[in-house]
């Protein structure tokens, strides 16, 4: 049996110097880099070097404010991502060229029922994903038009659902299992409409 | 609770532990960021003129209704957002509204169809990107130190260590620029007057807001 001769917070302290170097190491590159996606790459790099940072002050509300940093982390990339693809005139205006893959009619329907189903089955944030990836798979699928207006609508519900779950905790909390599985619902419904259209995106419309 | 800033306090609206407040400093602020926010509302964008020298020829450019509708949103959500951080009683809110309005000024002028805009937009969006994470460091390290991010509590515990009002303070920079302008003069050679104004507007009362809170804190 290995056994580290170190106290806990030791350990933090020392990954704390650790991630401080990594980001030292990643903002160095940035100064060398030329070019302008490969800069946002490695800007995208930082941030998740100083989201360990954060994790590494070690309390567990300090640790709360990790995902939302992921989360504006991702929004912000996209947005920059959509900026530097208008800038260089990137964005695809003609037609793709058509395979014929026979499987791809019939596969991904099936596959997809079945995940999303089963994601239905399990609710909650882990249902959500993969129903979600259900549903992208069955999106992939050939002769498929994506219905984005409904699949918003739906996530429109589903977090006016949360919102009625939150309010019958707030001032009903005898009704707390109702709450529960509005919530699960609600956010199964969010996460799936969110991946799944964030799965499917293709470019400018 | 609320000593230094109870004196001269307006307006107080409690959440729980967090309370928003407007003081004699941020009313006026606020009031500001009211104006323009319905100033973008209500008027229509200008359209740059260029006279043709040695003729009395001019040209004018036209500003698309879809792009004139999209810049209006961004600006009205940039300036409530604005109000948001000023307004607010809770470090981590003032910082998600700091990131707001570092992604609102980046829409503002998103969809101008100029290379110049769209150089100095995206370099822009990268200092942004860089900025988010020393808000929320700072943030996590109030919150680690402290036990809480109530404005009015820390107030009380008056511990709010330097490093993280100095980490909030890089991040305000790079999400408003407020001083340094000059990062974005580019920028605003997007035409669409009120709208690009907002961009100013809200860094320079994001950094007012921001010197606010650390002279309470």
């Amino acid at each position: 049996m290995i056994e580290i001769p170190l106290a806990m917070p030791q350990i933090y302290t020392i990954g704390i110097a650790i991630a401080f170097f990594t980001i030292i190491i990643a903002f160095s590159s940035i100064l060398q880099e030329k070019d302008d996606i490969h800069k946002m790459i490695i800007i995208d790099l930082v941030e998740i070097t100083g989201l360990v940072v954060i994790a590494l002050i070690a309390t567990d509300l300090a640790e709360a404010l990790i995902l939302p940093g992921l989360v504006v982390g991702i929004a912000e990339i996209m947005a920059i991502s959509e900026l530097w693809l208008a800038k260089e005139n990137l964005q695809q205006k003609h037609s793709a060229k058509k395979l014929d893959i026979e499987v791809m009619k019939t596969a991904p329907p099936i596959i997809g029922a079945m995940l999303t189903t089963y994601g239905i089955f399990l609710t909650g944030f882990s249902g959500g994903l993969i129903a979600a990836l259900g549903l992208m798979i069955y999106f992939f699928g050939k002769n498929v038009d994506v219905p984005f207006a409904k699949i918003e609508n739906a996530a429109g519900y589903a977090w006016a659902l949360w919102i009625i779950a939150f309010l019958i905790f707030m001032f009903i909390p005898s009704q707390w299992f109702l709450a529960t599985m509005l919530a699960a619902v609600g956010i199964m419904l969010k996460v799936m409409a969110k991946m799944s259209l964030v799965g499917t995106m293709r470019g400018a419309e | 609770m609320f000593e230094q800033i109870h004196e001269q306090t307006l307006l107080l609206l409690p959440f729980g532990d967090i309370v928003h407040y407007l003081s004699g400093y941020t009313v006026i602020l606020a009031a500001f960021a009211v104006m323009f926010l319905l100033l973008a509302l209500v008027s229509l964008p200008e359209r740059p003129i260029d006279i043709v020298f040695g003729t009395d020829g001019y040209y004018i450019k036209e500003i698309p209704v879809d792009i004139m509708k999209f810049q209006r949103f961004m600006a009205l959500a940039c300036g409530i957002s604005t109000i948001g951080a000023i307004t607010t009683g809770d470090i981590f809110n003032f910082t998600l509204f700091a990131i707001f309005i570092g992604i609102l000024n980046i829409g503002i002028v998103a969809a101008v169809e100029n290379k110049h805009v769209l150089d100095a937009a995206f370099s822009y969006g990268l200092v942004v990107m860089m900025a988010t994470i020393p808000l929320f460091a700072g943030a996590a390290t109030i919150i680690a130190t402290c036990g809480t991010l109530s404005i009015g509590e820390l107030v009380d515990t008056d511990a709010t260590p330097l490093i993280a009002k100095l980490l909030i303070l890089i991040g305000v920079f790079g999400e408003g620029m407020a001083p340094f302008y000059i990062g974005k003069t580019e920028i605003t050679r997007a035409p669409g007057a009120p709208y690009i104004l907002m961009i100013h507007v809200s860094s320079l009362l994001l950094f007012l807001r921001t010197i606010e809170i650390f002279l309470t804190v």
